[in-house]
């Protein structure tokens, strides 16, 4: 392994072991909880069996697409891509069915914890597309991985406040 | 079908939907989700509104 290559797999995993100790710190400030009643477990059981089939789905699709179109992406940016739209999938249909956040979550809290994490990564895809890292001869390089985290933290965010909004509306009409 | 009773039974007790789902353990859209007939929930759960509320499961859950 050369040095660009042994620098790469120690900034990976520099940045999981980052990743992993910021999620265990928020799990230890209770920002961040697992405490959900049975409907809301119901309902992420239904919500988690979408995003499978959804990851099963949009796995095959990328496979097909690069046999098809040849490389566009790179491998690590494909993959997640598959996983960002599962993951929407899981998201969306466990906010619609009130059980996203759990019963000490506050929510928000989360919210401005994601609009921080979107605010950041799309920043980052910003940067790459006017330095012109985030594509390469055609292939859209791994450095796009921030813009799509930024993109899905979005979409969960703004699917949270508008489904809040309606719910609000709905149960004043009541 | 609306559950009428459970909400009848909470308002008796001038309960809020949050107050009663911090009692028994359950997000406040729960309640409400079964106060709108959305949700069935388990005997566990039935039995732990009942014992808030000071009523028998016929006289929350049974649809006689």
């Amino acid at each position: 392994m050369d040095n660009y290559h042994t620098g790469l797999a120690l900034g990976v995993a520099a940045g999981i072991l980052a990743g992993l100790l910021i999620v265990a710190l928020l799990f230890k400030k209770k920002v961040l909880d697992m405490h959900f009643d049975e409907r809301q477990e119901r309902a992420r059981g239904k919500a988690f069996q979408y995003g499978f089939f959804t990851l099963l789905v949009t796995t095959y699709a990328y496979g097909v697409s690069d046999m098809v179109l040849g490389r566009w992406c790179d491998v690590l940016t494909g993959v997640t891509i598959c996983l960002a739209v599962s993951l929407c999938v899981f998201a969306v249909t466990c906010i619609l069915k009130d059980a996203y956040l759990s019963l000490r979550e506050k929510p928000r809290t989360v919210m401005t914890m994601f609009a921080l994490i979107s605010a950041m990564n799309l920043g980052f895809g910003v940067m790459y597309a006017l330095s012109g890292g985030l594509v390469e001869d055609g292939v859209l390089t791994f450095r796009a991985v921030n813009p799509v985290i930024g993109f899905v933290t979005l979409v969960i965010l703004i699917v949270y406040i508008v489904n809040h909004l309606l719910r609000s509306r709905e149960e004043e009409a009541e | 079908m609306k559950n009428l009773r459970l909400k009848a039974a909470r308002a008796a007790l001038d309960l809020s939907q949050q107050q009663l789902a911090d009692d028994v353990g359950v997000s406040r859209q729960t309640i409400n989700a079964i106060e709108k007939g959305d949700y069935n929930p388990t005997i566990k759960l039935c039995a732990a509104i009942c014992r808030r509320l000071g009523k028998t499961l016929d006289e929350l859950f049974w649809e006689g």
